[in-house]
């Protein structure tokens, strides 16, 4: 399993059956492959449907049928389109159960930076800001280290942000953080192949760690020692 | 009996001027409206200011405008889709507004509505609240965002009748709907041209009451085969 794939198929264990939620563009999609066959979620894409459902056959893909990132997309029975204006009302409204988002930076405090990398090529903010503000819950699914190394758990977002104190929980290949009300971020899960050490020692965000932290929670024992 | 607004493209563009504010419809290809962005392309106009989700994607849509220095500035949430935004931006060709999603359509309902504007969480402690006043109502914070007026709206639909009764289909509704309401004149280009009577009453998702004319859609572009074709 690549990081990727470990970060997806963990954040899938949050999804409870019949919730309504929002999947980010790049990795956050890659969670619907990983949804537990006991649990049935919805899934809304911001440009405006709802009862996503997996993609079409080759060659079956409809000219007015795509999510947010113009991937073709088939819809749920039950599934409905909408206009933009209703799209968001939903989600700054408060009726989506969670979105998942991907992230440059995200810290203690919840602060979420995802949308630009100053002295960048601007891309803008899409739809992110009002749905880290109006989700019930938001995810921050990422990989915890940026490709240089550096962590991108932050002692403090130094990018513009998307939203502040937004992030309810973090997942990376390496473990699993849940903001607590009074206690901020508290590290509930390690992945395999990882110590409360090496966590402590790629995280620059300041935690706390739960007395019941389960180690060895999820991902995939590296090969070598399989 | 509703009168008939179909018109020739080119009497129904000609509203189009120099230094005027567009709305414009759409979601980075999905319901673009290609035949009325064409037609822009042959006229002598300059200076325009538009508000739009994206700038198209790829080559194609407004982003083409931008080519051609037609576009004083864009107001948008994304412009990723197309790098040519990009590259106009930092050579100072444009002025670009990033503009959260759910505000700028919101932005365009409020104007449509006649309302003066509206107050949102979203952006609550970012640069999206820059230049922007805040109030606390019940104990939170929000933005004060004025509502959008423009000159002229570009839109597309999949069906519409000579009165400007319009139906989308599936994720091509996004900002068509409210784009339609928030401008002084709105041009809807229309896949399906039929007589008053044929579409169905309760299957109409845009009032002709929006619409000043009604044009064919003669570009027949499937932005969502390219994706799965170009990967």
């Amino acid at each position: 399993m690549s990081a990727k794939q470990t970060i997806a198929a963990r954040a899938a264990l949050e999804l409870r059956d019949g919730q309504i939620i929002n999947l980010g563009i790049g990795l956050p999609t890659l969670i619907a492959n990983y949804v537990p066959d006991d649990v049935d979620v919805i899934i809304q894409t911001e440009n405006g449907a709802i009862g996503v459902g997996p993609a079409p056959e080759p060659g079956c893909e409809d000219r007015d049928r795509a999510n947010a990132g113009n991937q073709p997309i088939t819809l749920v029975a039950g599934g409905s389109y909408f206009d933009s204006a209703t799209s968001f009302g939903m989600i700054r409204g408060g009726h989506l159960d969670a979105t998942f988002l991907g992230t440059l930076q995200v810290d203690g405090d919840g602060n979420i930076a995802n949308w630009i990398v100053p002295g960048k090529m601007l891309a803008g903010m899409g739809g992110a800001m009002d749905l880290v503000t109006g989700a019930k819950s938001v995810y921050i699914v990422t990989e915890h280290c940026s490709k240089d190394g550096s962590s991108k758990l932050m002692r403090r977002c130094t990018f513009p942000l998307t939203g502040a104190a937004e992030a309810d929980v973090i997942i990376t290949e390496r473990a699993l953080f849940r903001r607590r009300p009074g206690e901020g971020f508290v590290l509930e899960e390690v992945a395999v192949g990882y110590g409360l050490d090496d966590i402590a020692a790629c995280t620059d965000m300041s935690y706390a760690v739960a007395g019941d932290v389960k180690l060895d929670a999820y991902g995939e024992a590296p090969p070598e020692q399989a | 009996m509703p009168r008939n607004k179909v018109i020739p493209i080119a009497e129904a563009m000609a509203h189009i001027r120099s230094g005027m504010s567009i709305a414009v419809g759409g979601f980075i290809g999905q319901g673009d409206p290609l035949t009325l962005i064409d037609h822009l392309k042959t006229m002598d106009v300059r200076n325009l200011t538009v508000y739009e989700n994206d700038a198209g994607y790829r080559e194609r849509g407004v982003v083409e405008l931008v080519r051609q220095s037609k576009i004083r500035k864009i107001v948008a949430s994304h412009v990723g889709t197309t790098p040519e935004i990009g590259r106009a931006m930092n050579e100072g060709r444009l002025e670009v507004e990033p503009t959260p999603q759910g505000t700028l359509a919101e932005m365009m309902r409020c104007g449509g509505a006649g309302l003066g504007g509206f107050l949102t969480p979203t952006g609550v402690g970012t640069v999206a609240e820059e230049g922007k006043q805040l109030m606390e109502l019940g104990g939170r914070q929000y933005i004060l965002v004025p509502a959008l007026r423009c000159d002229v709206a570009l839109i597309r639909a999949h069906a519409g009748d000579t009165w400007g009764n319009l139906v989308y289909r599936g994720t091509s509704r996004n900002f068509n709907v409210p784009a339609a309401t928030c401008a002084d004149y709105v041009i809807a280009e229309v896949e399906n041209l039929y007589t008053l009577g044929e579409l169905d009453p309760n299957a109409i998702h845009t009032s002709g009451i929006f619409v000043d004319a009604v044009v064919r859609a003669n570009i027949d572009y499937c932005v969502v085969r390219e994706e799965a074709l170009n990967g």
